[in-house]
């Protein structure tokens, strides 16, 4: 055999054997599985994004707006009409919960090296969701763009944005690729439409050397809503699913190239978006002790005095190299 | 090998009288232990932490089982707890004093 036919053989049996995993065959990852988590054994090292710290650990050294990206949970989905709703694969998700505080916002990371360059890949089953709620009056039958009418709920209306991201570097250069599912804005007027970053993410050292300064409730990923850009006019639709305790997951893979430190693909459900156009802002000046950083974050950020959650049945980071 | 994970629950929160931790899912843990330290302790206060439990994490009540911890706000205090269900969370009070302290309040938890 040939190279060529080689390799086409190896991804051939690669893709069949994938396809006959229980686990796997509702994956479409690259060549290399780097992670591959379910949540039913753990949180799998996703953790809450935190500050950085002075040699004491002040609370004071961290920004504040680093200070509060709350714990994942393991989620079984335990709700007040259903009781235990589950997951997609197994009883338990990981489940990030903003508090009821516009502007709060929610992050979990996985931290990882590069043993290459090339296409880097990560796939999830998500679905999000706000907090049911059991009181009030006839006012809450009603939030911005949605008035209850026993198909839309008003909650779906107080669901802000999720995120998806990376932090890379590699000889010197970090940068982060960003893709942002902008449900509704502040009003509850409802957007769902997916956004980017202009600039890089504010970094701790850029604070420590005076450059800013951001409140609590800041949006942590691009600061200023002007940096931000809508990837097309189309709106993207969804499962919301009438209410907050009905749960139906998304398929999101979302395709980079670190050789190019650039955006390639986002697909989300059976809609596919070419991102080769979208930039991946890099910052300026050099880091140290970062060299080949490879991680992904979610986020989930409310721009209302309600809980907003991301649960994530299950997540597959993949490599080419 | 047993799952565990140990969740900061506040990193250094103002106690302004009443504090309730924000809702946390545990139906998958076994048992659990609350850690509380006063960063900034107030000394000559009283503090009285109640255990609280929750069928879905928006009704919630004093664990049974656990009798209220008073604490002199100061130091670092433990309330461990079982039989707990699917939520937790911690309801601090200040009950006397007059300066606020600080709380750092962990959750861990375990198969």
């Amino acid at each position: 055999m040939t190279s060529p036919d080689v390799a086409s053989t190896a991804a051939g049996l690669r893709d069949a054997i994938r396809s006959s995993d229980l686990r796997l065959s509702k994956f479409n990852p690259l060549a290399r599985i780097l992670t591959f988590d379910d949540f039913n054994h753990g949180a799998h090292g996703w953790v809450e994004l935190g500050g950085n710290y002075n040699g004491r650990g002040d609370l004071d050294s961290m920004d504040e707006h680093f200070r509060d990206f709350r714990p994942p949970q393991l989620s079984n989905q335990n709700f007040f009409d259903v009781g235990t709703h589950g997951g997609m694969t197994g009883t338990y998700s990981l489940k990030l919960a903003t508090r009821k505080a516009a502007g709060h916002t929610a992050t979990a990371i996985r931290r990882l090296t590069m043993s290459g360059r090339g296409l880097l890949q990560i796939e999830a089953y998500l679905a999000w969701k706000v907090e049911a709620n059991l009181t009030g009056g006839d006012e809450v039958n009603s939030y911005g763009d949605i008035s209850w009418d026993a198909n839309s709920h008003p909650t779906e209306a107080q669901f802000g944005a999720f995120t998806v991201a990376t932090d890379l570097d590699h000889d010197g250069i970090r940068y982060h690729n960003v893709m942002r599912f902008q449900n509704a804005d502040e009003d509850g007027k409802i957007i769902q439409k997916w956004m980017y970053p202009t600039v890089a993410e504010p970094t701790p050292h850029e604070r420590f050397e005076g450059k800013h300064d951001y409140g609590r409730y800041t949006d942590f990923t691009a600061p200023n809503p002007d940096d931000w850009r809508y990837l097309n006019d189309e709106r993207q639709e969804a499962c919301y699913n009438e209410v907050p305790t009905k749960v139906n997951w998304h398929y999101l893979r979302f395709l980079i190239d670190t050789t190019t430190r650039s955006n390639v693909e986002l697909q989300f459900n059976n809609d596919v978006y070419d991102l080769r156009d979208v930039p991946v802002p890099p910052y300026a000046e050099k880091y140290e002790s970062l060299e080949s950083l490879l991680n992904f974050y979610f986020s989930v950020r409310t721009l209302g005095p309600y809980r907003n959650f991301l649960f994530l049945d299950s997540v597959v980071i993949s490599a080419d190299w | 090998m047993r799952q565990s994970q140990s969740a900061v629950l506040e990193r250094g929160v103002d106690l302004e009288k009443v504090h309730e931790t924000e809702p946390f899912e545990t139906a998958w843990a076994g048992e659990a232990r609350w850690y509380v330290q006063f960063l900034r302790p107030a000394p000559g206060s009283q503090v009285e932490f109640r255990v609280q439990i929750s069928p879905d994490g928006l009704n919630w009540i004093d664990h049974e089982s656990i009798a209220p911890l008073a604490s002199e706000a100061v130091g670092l205090l433990s309330i461990p707890v079982v039989n707990f269900g699917h939520w937790l969370r911690l309801r601090s009070e200040q009950k006397s004093g007059d300066e606020a302290p600080m709380l750092r309040i962990y959750l861990e938890l375990k198969e």
